[in-house]
């Protein structure tokens, strides 16, 4: 099973996890029916385009904005990049917040 | 659109969307599931009924909601989270305390003050990390009556009033989770409180001298508040 990728939470930042059915076609991450917007863009790719109409495009276009605000306001550039990279994360393999998704346990079996 | 078309539609409401309308208020604790039945309940609001009477308090649609919304996105799936709203406004009765006598002089006759106390809004979280946030939001007004005499002699009455705000935020850290000082201190209008333990907690006050002057601005405040007791964990600054 292919987990979705779309980071989820406001202050507590986590991934979907839920089946993938699609990927995006802007960044390729994977996606399961909750999270397919406009155009079939992930939350993050319909927010970058002011595509807000989905519930999940509007939350991802609000998070993103907060931690932009408040890194600034903060001095925190770090508040921000975390973040950003923490979502980027998802559909970068090997550079995982959380590797748990990636772990193949039988593959690892077999290569050992 | 009638009176009576109007009432059947909000008897139809979530039953806390009609303790808004019909008591400007609420307190309940319910699962994330439970608060997208009341917002979406709350959407349909201005649809269905125009009564003034009827209306739904200030800072509904523009401050609780939003808040409601982003809070319910970081509650695990057996988290609840807790909404105390008192939206009568500060000028309802039980909210002023008793007035004062200032000490004068002349030309001032007398002066009394006092205080509107205004709890308006609260919250808590138990988050899917295993920390618990609150939020408490309380308006103070302090109002001063000044009797004067003026240069013809004359006795006139004057009304001074004056409006602060407080946020509050405090989170348990999930235990075993130990504190990270951040990189960079809070702006100045933001306090920070750190009390280290078995469960650590920060907390993040602020006073508000100037009123925010819009529903956004007001969750803008909230939340940046709300922002300081995140930074002190590597885990929601995007570094698992
Ligand atoms: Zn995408
Ligand atoms: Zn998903």
């Amino acid at each position: 099973m292919t987990p979705c990728t779309v980071t989820t939470g406001f202050f507590t930042l986590g991934k979907c996890g839920v089946m993938a059915v699609a990927g995006c076609p802007a960044c390729g991450r994977a996606l399961c029916a909750n999270h397919v917007t406009e155009g079939g863009l992930c939350p993050e790719c319909a927010a970058a385009r002011n595509q807000v109409g989905h519930p999940a495009a509007a939350a991802a276009y609000r998070r993103r904005a907060h931690r932009h605000r408040t890194a600034q306001e903060y001095s925190d550039a770090g508040w921000y990049v975390g973040f950003d990279s923490y979502d980027r994360a998802a559909f970068d393999p090997g550079a995982g917040a959380d590797q748990d998704y990636l772990d193949d346990g039988a593959d690892a079996l077999v290569d050992s | 659109m009638f009176w009576r078309e109007q009432k059947a539609a909000l008897a139809g409401f979530h039953p806390l969307h009609q303790a808004l309308v019909h008591e400007r208020g609420f307190a309940a604790t319910q699962p994330a599931a439970g608060w997208a039945a009341l917002v979406d309940s709350l959407y349909r609001h201005a649809g269905l009924v125009k009564r003034r009477k009827w209306a739904l308090p200030a800072r509904t649609l523009d401050v609780v909601v939003p808040l409601i919304i982003e809070l319910c996105s970081d509650l695990g799936p057996k988290g609840t989270l807790t909404v105390t709203a008192d939206l009568r406004g500060r000028d309802v009765p039980g909210k002023t305390g008793p007035e004062r006598q200032l000490a004068v002089r002349p030309p001032i006759k007398s002066a009394t003050e006092a205080w509107a106390v205004d709890p308006w809004l609260r919250l808590r979280g138990e988050l899917r990390d295993g920390s618990i946030l609150e939020i408490l939001v309380v308006d103070r007004e302090r109002k001063r009556s000044i009797r004067k005499r003026n240069p013809r002699g004359k006795i006139k009455w004057k009304r001074k009033s004056k409006l602060v705000q407080t946020i509050k935020v405090r989170r348990r850290l999930p235990a075993g989770v130990v504190s990270q000082v951040p990189a960079t201190p809070p702006p100045p209008w933001i306090g920070t409180f750190v009390r280290e333990g078995e469960r650590c907690s920060v907390l993040a006050a602020a006073k508000l001298t100037r009123m925010p002057q819009s529903g956004q601005e007001q969750v803008d405040r909230i939340l940046s508040v709300a922002t300081e007791p995140f930074r002190w964990t590597a885990q929601n600054r995007g570094i698992a």
